[in-house]
Protein backbone atom coordinates (compact mmCIF):
# COMPACT_ATOMS: atom_id res chain seq x y z
CA UNK A 1 0.00 0.00 0.00
CA UNK A 2 3.07 2.17 -0.08
CA UNK A 3 2.98 4.75 -2.84
CA UNK A 4 4.28 8.12 -3.65
CA UNK A 5 2.81 10.81 -5.86
CA UNK A 6 5.93 11.16 -7.91
CA UNK A 7 5.78 7.43 -8.80
CA UNK A 8 2.42 7.84 -10.56
CA UNK A 9 -0.99 6.68 -9.36
CA UNK A 10 -1.05 3.26 -7.72
CA UNK A 11 -4.33 1.36 -7.92
CA UNK A 12 -5.25 -1.50 -5.62
CA UNK A 13 -8.14 -3.54 -6.92
CA UNK A 14 -9.58 -6.52 -5.06
CA UNK A 15 -12.42 -8.89 -5.81
CA UNK A 16 -13.55 -11.01 -2.87
CA UNK A 17 -16.12 -13.70 -2.16
CA UNK A 18 -17.43 -14.62 1.24
CA UNK A 19 -19.81 -16.60 3.37
CA UNK A 20 -21.07 -15.92 6.82
CA UNK A 21 -23.88 -15.61 9.29
CA UNK A 22 -26.70 -13.12 9.27
CA UNK A 23 -29.42 -12.17 11.71
CA UNK A 24 -32.41 -10.23 10.44
CA UNK A 25 -35.46 -8.59 11.95
CA UNK A 26 -37.99 -6.44 10.11
CA UNK A 27 -41.17 -5.70 12.02
CA UNK A 28 -43.00 -4.82 8.79
CA UNK A 29 -42.74 -8.52 7.93
CA UNK A 30 -42.62 -10.22 11.31
CA UNK A 31 -41.76 -9.52 14.95
CA UNK A 32 -39.51 -12.61 14.88
CA UNK A 33 -35.75 -12.61 14.33
CA UNK A 34 -34.56 -14.69 11.38
CA UNK A 35 -31.09 -16.25 11.29
CA UNK A 36 -29.15 -17.95 8.53
CA UNK A 37 -26.31 -17.70 6.06
CA UNK A 38 -25.20 -15.01 3.69
CA UNK A 39 -23.13 -14.99 0.54
CA UNK A 40 -21.32 -11.81 -0.35
CA UNK A 41 -19.22 -10.55 -3.22
CA UNK A 42 -17.22 -7.34 -3.15
CA UNK A 43 -15.06 -5.35 -5.51
CA UNK A 44 -12.91 -2.51 -4.33
CA UNK A 45 -10.64 -0.04 -6.03
CA UNK A 46 -8.44 2.17 -3.83
CA UNK A 47 -5.99 4.61 -5.26
CA UNK A 48 -3.98 7.67 -4.57
CA UNK A 49 -4.86 10.84 -6.48
CA UNK A 50 -2.69 13.73 -7.58
CA UNK A 51 -4.53 16.13 -5.28
CA UNK A 52 -2.65 17.75 -2.39
CA UNK A 53 0.66 16.16 -3.34
CA UNK A 54 -0.87 12.72 -3.31
CA UNK A 55 -2.42 12.97 0.15
CA UNK A 56 -5.94 12.51 -1.17
CA UNK A 57 -7.06 8.94 -1.84
CA UNK A 58 -10.19 7.65 -3.49
CA UNK A 59 -12.10 4.43 -2.95
CA UNK A 60 -14.88 2.76 -4.95
CA UNK A 61 -16.39 -0.16 -3.10
CA UNK A 62 -19.20 -2.38 -4.30
CA UNK A 63 -20.83 -5.18 -2.32
CA UNK A 64 -23.62 -7.54 -3.29
CA UNK A 65 -25.03 -9.94 -0.77
CA UNK A 66 -27.71 -12.60 -0.63
CA UNK A 67 -29.01 -13.96 2.65
CA UNK A 68 -31.31 -16.89 3.37
CA UNK A 69 -32.68 -17.08 6.87
CA UNK A 70 -35.02 -19.16 9.05
CA UNK A 71 -37.38 -18.14 11.80
CA UNK A 72 -36.99 -19.56 15.29
CA UNK A 73 -39.41 -22.40 14.60
CA UNK A 74 -37.61 -23.14 11.32
CA UNK A 75 -40.89 -23.34 9.40
CA UNK A 76 -40.55 -20.12 7.41
CA UNK A 77 -37.78 -18.39 5.50
CA UNK A 78 -36.80 -15.01 4.23
CA UNK A 79 -34.54 -14.18 1.31
CA UNK A 80 -32.61 -10.92 1.33
CA UNK A 81 -30.65 -9.35 -1.49
CA UNK A 82 -28.82 -6.06 -1.15
CA UNK A 83 -26.47 -4.15 -3.42
CA UNK A 84 -24.26 -1.51 -1.84
CA UNK A 85 -22.07 1.01 -3.62
CA UNK A 86 -19.66 3.42 -1.90
CA UNK A 87 -17.66 6.23 -3.41
CA UNK A 88 -15.28 7.77 -0.92
CA UNK A 89 -12.54 10.38 -0.67
CA UNK A 90 -9.87 10.34 2.03
CA UNK A 91 -7.07 12.42 3.45
CA UNK A 92 -4.08 10.17 4.11
CA UNK A 93 -2.11 11.00 7.24
CA UNK A 94 1.06 9.02 8.01
CA UNK A 95 1.28 8.25 11.72
CA UNK A 96 4.59 6.38 11.53
CA UNK A 97 6.73 5.23 8.61
CA UNK A 98 4.40 2.27 8.02
CA UNK A 99 1.11 3.17 9.70
CA UNK A 100 -1.41 5.49 8.06
CA UNK A 101 -4.82 6.86 8.87
CA UNK A 102 -7.21 7.74 6.07
CA UNK A 103 -10.05 10.01 7.12
CA UNK A 104 -12.85 11.04 4.86
CA UNK A 105 -16.37 10.58 3.67
CA UNK A 106 -18.28 8.41 1.26
CA UNK A 107 -21.47 8.39 -0.71
CA UNK A 108 -23.24 5.17 0.31
CA UNK A 109 -26.10 3.85 -1.87
CA UNK A 110 -28.12 0.70 -1.14
CA UNK A 111 -30.90 -1.15 -2.93
CA UNK A 112 -32.52 -4.51 -2.36
CA UNK A 113 -35.31 -6.38 -0.64
CA UNK A 114 -36.23 -8.89 2.00
CA UNK A 115 -38.87 -11.39 0.92
CA UNK A 116 -40.87 -13.35 3.47
CA UNK A 117 -41.91 -16.67 1.92
CA UNK A 118 -45.20 -16.96 3.83
CA UNK A 119 -46.67 -13.48 4.09
CA UNK A 120 -49.71 -12.45 2.04
CA UNK A 121 -50.14 -8.72 1.46
CA UNK A 122 -46.89 -7.77 3.23
CA UNK A 123 -44.48 -10.27 1.68
CA UNK A 124 -41.65 -7.93 0.91
CA UNK A 125 -39.71 -5.12 2.47
CA UNK A 126 -38.02 -3.00 -0.17
CA UNK A 127 -34.68 -1.51 0.77
CA UNK A 128 -33.68 1.72 -0.92
CA UNK A 129 -31.49 4.17 0.96
CA UNK A 130 -28.49 6.33 0.57
CA UNK A 131 -26.35 8.44 2.83
CA UNK A 132 -23.23 10.44 3.28
CA UNK A 133 -20.92 8.45 5.55
CA UNK A 134 -18.04 9.35 7.78
CA UNK A 135 -15.34 6.88 6.92
CA UNK A 136 -12.03 5.99 8.48
CA UNK A 137 -9.29 3.56 7.46
CA UNK A 138 -6.18 2.47 9.28
CA UNK A 139 -3.41 0.93 7.15
CA UNK A 140 -0.41 -0.91 8.53
CA UNK A 141 2.33 -2.09 6.20
CA UNK A 142 4.37 -4.92 7.70
CA UNK A 143 6.91 -7.49 6.62
CA UNK A 144 6.41 -11.18 7.42
CA UNK A 145 9.09 -13.58 6.23
CA UNK A 146 10.40 -10.84 3.96
CA UNK A 147 7.07 -10.51 2.29
CA UNK A 148 4.73 -7.51 2.56
CA UNK A 149 1.67 -7.85 4.73
CA UNK A 150 -0.90 -5.06 4.68
CA UNK A 151 -3.41 -4.93 7.48
CA UNK A 152 -6.37 -2.64 7.13
CA UNK A 153 -9.34 -1.65 9.24
CA UNK A 154 -12.20 0.38 7.78
CA UNK A 155 -15.41 1.71 9.29
CA UNK A 156 -18.21 3.54 7.51
CA UNK A 157 -20.82 5.33 9.56
CA UNK A 158 -23.88 6.87 7.82
CA UNK A 159 -24.41 10.46 8.95
CA UNK A 160 -27.17 11.93 6.82
CA UNK A 161 -29.27 10.38 4.12
CA UNK A 162 -32.62 9.35 2.73
CA UNK A 163 -34.46 6.05 3.12
CA UNK A 164 -37.63 4.59 1.66
CA UNK A 165 -39.89 3.06 4.29
CA UNK A 166 -43.64 2.36 4.18
CA UNK A 167 -45.72 3.66 7.04
CA UNK A 168 -46.30 1.39 10.05
CA UNK A 169 -49.28 -0.53 8.66
CA UNK A 170 -49.21 0.66 5.06
CA UNK A 171 -49.53 -1.83 2.23
CA UNK A 172 -47.52 -1.67 -0.97
CA UNK A 173 -50.90 -1.66 -2.75
CA UNK A 174 -51.51 1.79 -1.27
CA UNK A 175 -48.06 3.00 -2.23
CA UNK A 176 -47.84 1.68 -5.77
CA UNK A 177 -51.47 1.13 -6.91
CA UNK A 178 -53.27 4.00 -5.18
CA UNK A 179 -50.18 6.20 -5.23
CA UNK A 180 -50.10 7.24 -1.57
CA UNK A 181 -46.36 7.84 -1.28
CA UNK A 182 -46.31 10.79 1.13
CA UNK A 183 -43.91 10.28 4.00
CA UNK A 184 -42.39 7.09 2.61
CA UNK A 185 -39.01 8.72 2.01
CA UNK A 186 -37.46 9.98 5.23
CA UNK A 187 -34.31 11.82 6.15
CA UNK A 188 -32.01 9.54 8.12
CA UNK A 189 -29.54 10.36 10.87
CA UNK A 190 -27.42 8.19 13.18
CA UNK A 191 -30.37 8.25 15.56
CA UNK A 192 -32.90 6.74 13.11
CA UNK A 193 -30.42 4.55 11.20
CA UNK A 194 -27.57 3.70 13.57
CA UNK A 195 -25.72 1.57 11.04
CA UNK A 196 -22.06 0.71 10.78
CA UNK A 197 -19.99 -1.27 8.30
CA UNK A 198 -16.62 -2.49 9.54
CA UNK A 199 -13.96 -4.49 7.72
CA UNK A 200 -10.69 -5.97 8.81
CA UNK A 201 -8.49 -7.27 6.03
CA UNK A 202 -5.04 -8.71 5.49
CA UNK A 203 -3.30 -8.69 2.10
CA UNK A 204 -0.51 -11.23 1.81
CA UNK A 205 1.29 -12.63 -1.24
CA UNK A 206 1.20 -16.38 -1.65
CA UNK A 207 3.22 -17.42 -4.64
CA UNK A 208 2.65 -14.89 -7.37
CA UNK A 209 -0.80 -13.95 -6.12
CA UNK A 210 -1.68 -11.50 -3.39
CA UNK A 211 -4.62 -12.79 -1.44
CA UNK A 212 -6.95 -10.71 0.69
CA UNK A 213 -8.58 -12.21 3.79
CA UNK A 214 -11.40 -10.07 5.11
CA UNK A 215 -13.77 -10.15 8.03
CA UNK A 216 -16.83 -7.95 7.53
CA UNK A 217 -19.12 -6.89 10.34
CA UNK A 218 -22.07 -5.23 8.72
CA UNK A 219 -24.75 -3.69 10.92
CA UNK A 220 -27.64 -2.14 8.97
CA UNK A 221 -30.36 -0.73 11.20
CA UNK A 222 -33.39 1.51 10.88
CA UNK A 223 -36.18 2.72 13.12
CA UNK A 224 -38.42 4.75 10.83
CA UNK A 225 -42.21 5.16 10.63
CA UNK A 226 -42.47 2.97 13.76
CA UNK A 227 -40.94 0.07 11.82
CA UNK A 228 -37.80 -1.49 13.22
CA UNK A 229 -35.37 -3.39 11.06
CA UNK A 230 -31.87 -4.71 11.38
CA UNK A 231 -29.53 -6.95 9.44
CA UNK A 232 -26.41 -8.03 11.32
CA UNK A 233 -23.88 -9.92 9.20
CA UNK A 234 -20.55 -11.51 10.04
CA UNK A 235 -18.83 -12.49 6.80
CA UNK A 236 -15.47 -14.09 6.11
CA UNK A 237 -14.18 -13.31 2.64
CA UNK A 238 -11.26 -14.28 0.48
CA UNK A 239 -10.16 -12.51 -2.64
CA UNK A 240 -7.39 -11.60 -5.00
CA UNK A 241 -5.63 -8.25 -4.97
CA UNK A 242 -4.19 -6.63 -8.06
CA UNK A 243 -1.92 -3.61 -7.94
CA UNK A 244 -1.13 -1.53 -10.94
CA UNK A 245 0.34 1.85 -11.58
CA UNK A 246 -0.84 4.57 -13.91
CA UNK A 247 1.91 6.92 -14.92
CA UNK B 1 -7.57 14.55 13.64
CA UNK B 2 -8.60 14.21 17.28
CA UNK B 3 -11.80 16.04 16.39
CA UNK B 4 -12.50 13.47 13.70
CA UNK B 5 -11.93 10.58 16.07
CA UNK B 6 -14.02 12.26 18.75
CA UNK B 7 -16.85 12.74 16.27
CA UNK B 8 -16.76 9.12 15.16
CA UNK B 9 -16.59 7.77 18.71
CA UNK B 10 -19.48 10.04 19.71
CA UNK B 11 -21.57 8.82 16.84
CA UNK B 12 -20.74 5.23 17.70
CA UNK B 13 -21.93 5.85 21.24
CA UNK B 14 -25.14 7.37 19.92
CA UNK B 15 -25.68 4.29 17.84
CA UNK B 16 -27.69 1.59 19.50
CA UNK B 17 -29.23 -1.70 18.58
CA UNK B 18 -32.57 -1.49 16.81
CA UNK B 19 -34.26 -4.59 18.09
CA UNK B 20 -37.76 -5.76 18.98
CA UNK B 21 -37.74 -8.17 21.89
CA UNK B 22 -38.99 -11.65 20.93
CA UNK B 23 -41.42 -13.38 23.26
CA UNK B 24 -40.49 -16.76 24.68
CA UNK B 25 -41.53 -19.79 22.68
CA UNK B 26 -43.83 -21.09 25.39
CA UNK B 27 -47.63 -21.13 25.75
CA UNK B 28 -47.50 -17.87 27.71
CA UNK B 29 -45.01 -16.31 25.27
CA UNK B 30 -47.10 -17.28 22.25
CA UNK B 31 -50.27 -15.98 23.90
CA UNK B 32 -48.59 -12.66 24.69
CA UNK B 33 -47.16 -12.42 21.17
CA UNK B 34 -50.56 -13.00 19.53
CA UNK B 35 -52.32 -10.57 21.83
CA UNK B 36 -49.67 -7.92 21.11
CA UNK B 37 -49.81 -8.40 17.31
CA UNK B 38 -53.57 -7.79 17.31
CA UNK B 39 -53.32 -4.98 19.86
CA UNK B 40 -50.77 -3.07 17.79
CA UNK B 41 -51.75 -3.91 14.22
CA UNK B 42 -55.43 -4.92 13.93
CA UNK B 43 -57.39 -2.08 12.33
CA UNK B 44 -60.99 -2.61 13.51
CA UNK B 45 -60.66 -2.69 17.31
CA UNK B 46 -62.23 0.75 17.70
CA UNK B 47 -64.84 0.32 14.95
CA UNK B 48 -65.99 -3.03 16.35
CA UNK B 49 -65.76 -1.69 19.90
CA UNK B 50 -63.67 -4.66 21.01
CA UNK B 51 -62.14 -4.19 24.46
CA UNK B 52 -58.93 -6.06 23.68
CA UNK B 53 -57.60 -5.65 27.23
CA UNK B 54 -60.75 -7.32 28.52
CA UNK B 55 -60.27 -10.13 25.97
CA UNK B 56 -56.78 -10.67 27.38
CA UNK B 57 -58.12 -10.81 30.91
CA UNK B 58 -60.75 -13.30 29.75
CA UNK B 59 -58.38 -15.76 28.07
CA UNK B 60 -55.15 -15.36 30.04
CA UNK B 61 -56.27 -17.56 32.97
CA UNK B 62 -56.53 -20.53 30.59
CA UNK B 63 -52.88 -20.24 29.53
CA UNK B 64 -50.46 -22.35 31.53
CA UNK B 65 -46.93 -23.45 30.69
CA UNK B 66 -47.95 -27.13 30.51
CA UNK B 67 -50.70 -26.50 27.93
CA UNK B 68 -50.68 -28.87 24.96
CA UNK B 69 -50.29 -27.44 21.46
CA UNK B 70 -53.83 -28.49 20.52
CA UNK B 71 -55.34 -26.80 23.55
CA UNK B 72 -53.25 -23.66 23.07
CA UNK B 73 -54.31 -23.47 19.44
CA UNK B 74 -57.95 -23.83 20.40
CA UNK B 75 -57.77 -21.07 23.03
CA UNK B 76 -55.89 -18.70 20.74
CA UNK B 77 -58.38 -19.42 17.94
CA UNK B 78 -61.27 -18.65 20.26
CA UNK B 79 -59.60 -15.40 21.30
CA UNK B 80 -59.24 -14.35 17.67
CA UNK B 81 -62.87 -15.24 16.96
CA UNK B 82 -63.83 -12.39 19.30
CA UNK B 83 -62.86 -10.10 16.41
CA UNK B 84 -65.58 -11.58 14.16
CA UNK B 85 -63.42 -11.17 11.11
CA UNK B 86 -62.99 -13.57 8.19
CA UNK B 87 -59.58 -12.08 7.52
CA UNK B 88 -58.31 -13.19 10.91
CA UNK B 89 -56.71 -16.62 11.01
CA UNK B 90 -54.21 -18.65 12.96
CA UNK B 91 -52.29 -21.18 10.87
CA UNK B 92 -50.60 -24.28 12.21
CA UNK B 93 -49.69 -27.50 10.45
CA UNK B 94 -52.54 -29.35 12.12
CA UNK B 95 -55.32 -26.76 11.72
CA UNK B 96 -56.43 -23.30 10.66
CA UNK B 97 -58.43 -21.24 13.13
CA UNK B 98 -61.06 -19.15 11.34
CA UNK B 99 -64.23 -17.18 11.80
CA UNK B 100 -66.64 -18.05 9.01
CA UNK B 101 -69.97 -17.18 10.64
CA UNK B 102 -70.29 -14.27 8.20
CA UNK B 103 -71.49 -16.76 5.59
CA UNK B 104 -72.06 -20.02 7.49
CA UNK B 105 -74.89 -18.43 9.50
CA UNK B 106 -76.80 -17.39 6.37
CA UNK B 107 -78.46 -19.08 3.37
CA UNK B 108 -75.89 -19.98 0.74
CA UNK B 109 -77.97 -18.64 -2.19
CA UNK B 110 -75.63 -20.44 -4.52
CA UNK B 111 -75.41 -23.83 -6.15
CA UNK B 112 -72.36 -24.83 -8.15
CA UNK B 113 -74.48 -27.48 -9.82
CA UNK B 114 -76.97 -24.87 -11.05
CA UNK B 115 -74.21 -22.56 -12.26
CA UNK B 116 -72.74 -25.42 -14.29
CA UNK B 117 -76.20 -26.19 -15.69
CA UNK B 118 -76.56 -22.57 -16.88
CA UNK B 119 -73.05 -22.58 -18.34
CA UNK B 120 -73.72 -25.85 -20.19
CA UNK B 121 -70.79 -27.44 -22.01
CA UNK B 122 -69.99 -24.84 -24.62
CA UNK B 123 -69.02 -21.98 -22.37
CA UNK B 124 -65.81 -20.04 -22.93
CA UNK B 125 -62.98 -19.58 -20.47
CA UNK B 126 -60.83 -16.48 -20.58
CA UNK B 127 -58.80 -14.63 -17.98
CA UNK B 128 -60.11 -16.84 -15.20
CA UNK B 129 -63.73 -16.09 -16.13
CA UNK B 130 -66.29 -18.55 -17.57
CA UNK B 131 -69.00 -17.12 -19.81
CA UNK B 132 -71.65 -17.83 -22.42
CA UNK B 133 -74.66 -16.24 -24.07
CA UNK B 134 -77.94 -17.50 -22.65
CA UNK B 135 -80.97 -18.26 -24.84
CA UNK B 136 -82.59 -14.87 -24.24
CA UNK B 137 -79.49 -13.05 -25.46
CA UNK B 138 -78.21 -12.26 -21.98
CA UNK B 139 -74.50 -12.77 -21.32
CA UNK B 140 -73.65 -14.79 -18.25
CA UNK B 141 -70.19 -14.45 -16.69
CA UNK B 142 -69.11 -16.25 -13.56
CA UNK B 143 -66.03 -15.23 -11.61
CA UNK B 144 -65.28 -17.51 -8.66
CA UNK B 145 -61.96 -15.97 -7.61
CA UNK B 146 -59.88 -12.85 -8.00
CA UNK B 147 -56.72 -14.72 -7.01
CA UNK B 148 -55.54 -15.50 -10.53
CA UNK B 149 -54.60 -12.75 -12.93
CA UNK B 150 -57.41 -11.45 -15.13
CA UNK B 151 -55.79 -10.48 -18.41
CA UNK B 152 -56.77 -7.29 -20.21
CA UNK B 153 -56.80 -8.99 -23.60
CA UNK B 154 -59.01 -11.78 -22.29
CA UNK B 155 -61.46 -9.21 -20.90
CA UNK B 156 -61.61 -7.38 -24.22
CA UNK B 157 -62.18 -10.64 -26.08
CA UNK B 158 -64.97 -11.56 -23.68
CA UNK B 159 -66.76 -8.23 -24.02
CA UNK B 160 -66.43 -8.34 -27.81
CA UNK B 161 -67.99 -11.80 -27.79
CA UNK B 162 -70.85 -10.62 -25.54
CA UNK B 163 -71.35 -7.43 -27.54
CA UNK B 164 -74.52 -8.74 -29.17
CA UNK B 165 -76.14 -9.27 -25.76
CA UNK B 166 -78.79 -6.93 -24.35
CA UNK B 167 -77.14 -7.06 -20.95
CA UNK B 168 -74.75 -9.18 -18.93
CA UNK B 169 -74.74 -10.86 -15.57
CA UNK B 170 -71.48 -10.87 -13.58
CA UNK B 171 -71.87 -13.63 -11.01
CA UNK B 172 -69.44 -13.18 -8.10
CA UNK B 173 -71.38 -15.33 -5.66
CA UNK B 174 -69.07 -17.60 -3.68
CA UNK B 175 -66.08 -15.56 -4.81
CA UNK B 176 -64.03 -15.32 -1.62
CA UNK B 177 -61.72 -12.62 -3.02
CA UNK B 178 -58.10 -12.46 -4.12
CA UNK B 179 -56.12 -9.61 -5.59
CA UNK B 180 -57.62 -6.12 -5.42
CA UNK B 181 -55.88 -5.24 -8.69
CA UNK B 182 -57.82 -8.01 -10.48
CA UNK B 183 -61.11 -6.76 -9.04
CA UNK B 184 -60.24 -3.20 -10.09
CA UNK B 185 -59.27 -4.36 -13.59
CA UNK B 186 -62.66 -5.99 -14.12
CA UNK B 187 -64.54 -2.99 -12.69
CA UNK B 188 -62.60 -0.71 -15.06
CA UNK B 189 -64.56 -2.24 -17.94
CA UNK B 190 -67.79 -0.63 -16.75
CA UNK B 191 -66.95 3.05 -16.50
CA UNK B 192 -66.04 5.67 -19.07
CA UNK B 193 -64.58 8.07 -16.55
CA UNK B 194 -62.39 7.99 -13.48
CA UNK B 195 -64.78 7.14 -10.65
CA UNK B 196 -64.37 7.63 -6.92
CA UNK B 197 -65.43 4.35 -5.30
CA UNK B 198 -63.97 4.49 -1.82
CA UNK B 199 -61.17 5.32 0.55
CA UNK B 200 -58.37 3.42 2.19
CA UNK B 201 -56.15 4.19 5.14
CA UNK B 202 -53.57 2.45 7.27
CA UNK B 203 -52.32 2.40 10.81
CA UNK B 204 -49.54 4.87 11.54
CA UNK B 205 -48.66 3.51 14.97
CA UNK B 206 -49.48 1.03 17.69
CA UNK B 207 -52.46 2.93 19.14
CA UNK B 208 -55.94 1.64 18.31
CA UNK B 209 -56.85 5.02 16.77
CA UNK B 210 -53.56 5.75 14.96
CA UNK B 211 -54.69 6.02 11.34
CA UNK B 212 -53.55 7.93 8.29
CA UNK B 213 -55.80 10.33 6.42
CA UNK B 214 -58.09 8.29 4.12
CA UNK B 215 -56.77 8.14 0.59
CA UNK B 216 -59.35 8.17 -2.25
CA UNK B 217 -59.60 5.05 -4.39
CA UNK B 218 -60.61 5.42 -8.00
CA UNK B 219 -61.58 3.04 -10.76
CA UNK B 220 -59.86 4.13 -13.94
CA UNK B 221 -61.65 3.37 -17.22
CA UNK B 222 -59.94 0.59 -19.12
CA UNK B 223 -58.15 1.39 -22.38
CA UNK B 224 -59.69 -1.78 -23.82
CA UNK B 225 -63.32 -2.65 -24.62
CA UNK B 226 -65.75 -1.15 -22.12
CA UNK B 227 -69.31 -2.37 -21.49
CA UNK B 228 -71.99 0.29 -22.07
CA UNK B 229 -75.21 -1.71 -21.63
CA UNK B 230 -76.94 -2.80 -18.41
CA UNK B 231 -75.13 -5.17 -16.09
CA UNK B 232 -76.34 -7.08 -13.04
CA UNK B 233 -73.83 -8.20 -10.41
CA UNK B 234 -74.88 -11.25 -8.42
CA UNK B 235 -73.59 -11.46 -4.86
CA UNK B 236 -74.09 -13.62 -1.82
CA UNK B 237 -72.75 -13.80 1.73
CA UNK B 238 -69.68 -15.58 0.44
CA UNK B 239 -68.72 -12.61 -1.79
CA UNK B 240 -65.86 -11.51 0.40
CA UNK B 241 -62.71 -9.39 0.60
CA UNK B 242 -61.59 -8.28 -2.91
CA UNK B 243 -65.05 -9.33 -4.14
CA UNK B 244 -66.63 -7.07 -1.54
CA UNK B 245 -64.45 -4.32 -3.00
CA UNK B 246 -65.56 -5.23 -6.54
CA UNK B 247 -69.26 -5.11 -5.57
CA UNK B 248 -68.65 -1.78 -3.86
CA UNK B 249 -67.04 -0.41 -7.04
CA UNK B 250 -69.80 -1.74 -9.28
CA UNK B 251 -72.58 -0.08 -7.30
CA UNK B 252 -71.18 3.29 -8.39
CA UNK B 253 -71.44 2.34 -12.08
CA UNK B 254 -74.59 3.99 -13.49
CA UNK B 255 -75.62 1.00 -15.62
CA UNK B 256 -75.05 -1.61 -12.89
CA UNK B 257 -77.23 -2.98 -10.13
CA UNK B 258 -76.39 -5.46 -7.39
CA UNK B 259 -78.72 -8.42 -6.95
CA UNK B 260 -78.86 -11.42 -4.64
CA UNK B 261 -77.84 -11.24 -0.99
CA UNK B 262 -75.66 -8.97 1.11
CA UNK B 263 -71.94 -9.52 0.59
CA UNK B 264 -69.86 -11.06 3.36
CA UNK B 265 -67.72 -7.95 3.84
CA UNK B 266 -64.04 -8.17 4.67
CA UNK B 267 -62.92 -4.62 3.94
CA UNK B 268 -59.66 -4.79 5.87
CA UNK B 269 -56.68 -5.67 3.71
CA UNK B 270 -55.00 -8.47 5.63
CA UNK B 271 -51.36 -8.57 6.70
CA UNK B 272 -49.41 -11.58 7.94
CA UNK B 273 -47.34 -12.10 11.03
CA UNK B 274 -46.24 -15.03 13.17
CA UNK B 275 -45.80 -16.37 16.67
CA UNK B 276 -42.59 -17.59 18.31
CA UNK B 277 -43.63 -21.21 17.69
CA UNK B 278 -43.97 -20.51 13.95
CA UNK B 279 -47.76 -20.43 13.75
CA UNK B 280 -48.85 -17.92 11.12
CA UNK B 281 -51.27 -15.11 11.92
CA UNK B 282 -53.40 -13.14 9.50
CA UNK B 283 -55.30 -10.01 10.47
CA UNK B 284 -57.04 -7.00 8.92
CA UNK B 285 -54.52 -4.17 8.68
CA UNK B 286 -55.73 -1.48 6.25
CA UNK B 287 -59.43 -0.54 6.38
CA UNK B 288 -61.31 0.37 3.21
CA UNK B 289 -64.47 2.45 3.08
CA UNK B 290 -67.07 3.22 0.44
CA UNK B 291 -67.21 6.57 -1.39
CA UNK B 292 -69.30 8.03 1.45
CA UNK B 293 -66.60 6.99 3.98
CA UNK B 294 -68.90 4.35 5.43
CA UNK B 295 -67.49 1.04 6.70
CA UNK B 296 -68.16 -2.00 4.51
CA UNK B 297 -66.45 -4.52 6.79
CA UNK B 298 -69.76 -6.30 7.47
CA UNK B 299 -70.93 -6.34 3.85
CA UNK B 300 -72.86 -4.41 1.21
CA UNK B 301 -76.60 -4.74 0.79
CA UNK B 302 -77.84 -5.52 -2.72
CA UNK B 303 -80.05 -3.12 -4.69
CA UNK B 304 -82.50 -5.97 -5.22
CA UNK B 305 -82.65 -8.72 -2.60
CA UNK B 306 -83.29 -12.12 -4.14
CA UNK B 307 -82.81 -15.50 -2.50
CA UNK B 308 -82.37 -18.92 -4.06
CA UNK B 309 -85.75 -20.66 -3.79
CA UNK B 310 -85.30 -24.34 -2.81
CA UNK B 311 -88.34 -25.27 -4.96
CA UNK B 312 -86.73 -23.60 -7.99
CA UNK B 313 -83.41 -25.25 -7.15
CA UNK B 314 -85.11 -28.66 -7.11
CA UNK B 315 -86.28 -27.96 -10.65
CA UNK B 316 -82.84 -26.88 -11.83
CA UNK B 317 -83.67 -23.18 -11.76
CA UNK B 318 -81.41 -20.57 -10.18
CA UNK B 319 -83.87 -18.00 -8.85
CA UNK B 320 -81.25 -15.27 -8.69
CA UNK B 321 -79.97 -15.75 -12.24
CA UNK B 322 -83.57 -15.83 -13.49
CA UNK B 323 -84.36 -12.59 -11.64
CA UNK B 324 -81.32 -10.97 -13.24
CA UNK B 325 -82.36 -12.18 -16.71
CA UNK B 326 -85.88 -10.84 -16.21
CA UNK B 327 -84.50 -7.50 -15.05
CA UNK B 328 -82.17 -7.17 -18.03
CA UNK B 329 -84.83 -8.29 -20.53
CA UNK B 330 -87.20 -5.72 -19.11
CA UNK B 331 -84.49 -3.05 -19.45
CA UNK B 332 -83.91 -3.92 -23.10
Amino acid sequence: MQAHAQDGIVYTRATSYGLGFTSLQDTYLSPETYKGWEFRISRETLHQTKLMQGKIWQQTYFQGNFGYTDNRAENNKTATALANWNYGWYYRQPMTHNFYLLLGGAADLNGGFTYNMRNGNNPVSLRAYGSVDASVMALWDLQVKNRPLTLRYQANLPLLGLMFMPHYGQSYYEIFSIGERGGTVKVTTPFSTPSLRQMLSADYPIGKVTLRFTYVWDMQQAHINEIKSHIYSHIFMIGVVKRFQEL
Amino acid sequence: MRRWLLLIVSLLLLSSCVHEENHANSPIGNFEALWQIIDEHYCFLDYKQVDWDAVKRQYQPYITEDLSNDKLFQILGNMLAELKDGHVNLYANHNTARYWNWYEDYPRNYSEELVEKYLGHEYRIGGGLRYRILDDNIGYVTCTSFSSGIGNNALSEMLRYLDICNGIIIDVRNNGGGELTNADRLAGRFTNEKLLVGYMCHKTGKGHSDFSEPEPMYIEPSDGVRWQKPVVVLANRHSYSATNDFVNSMRYMPQAIIMGDQTGGGSGMPFSSELPNGWGVRFSACPMFDAEMQQIEFGIEPDIQVGLDPADQAQGIDTIIEAARAFLNKKS
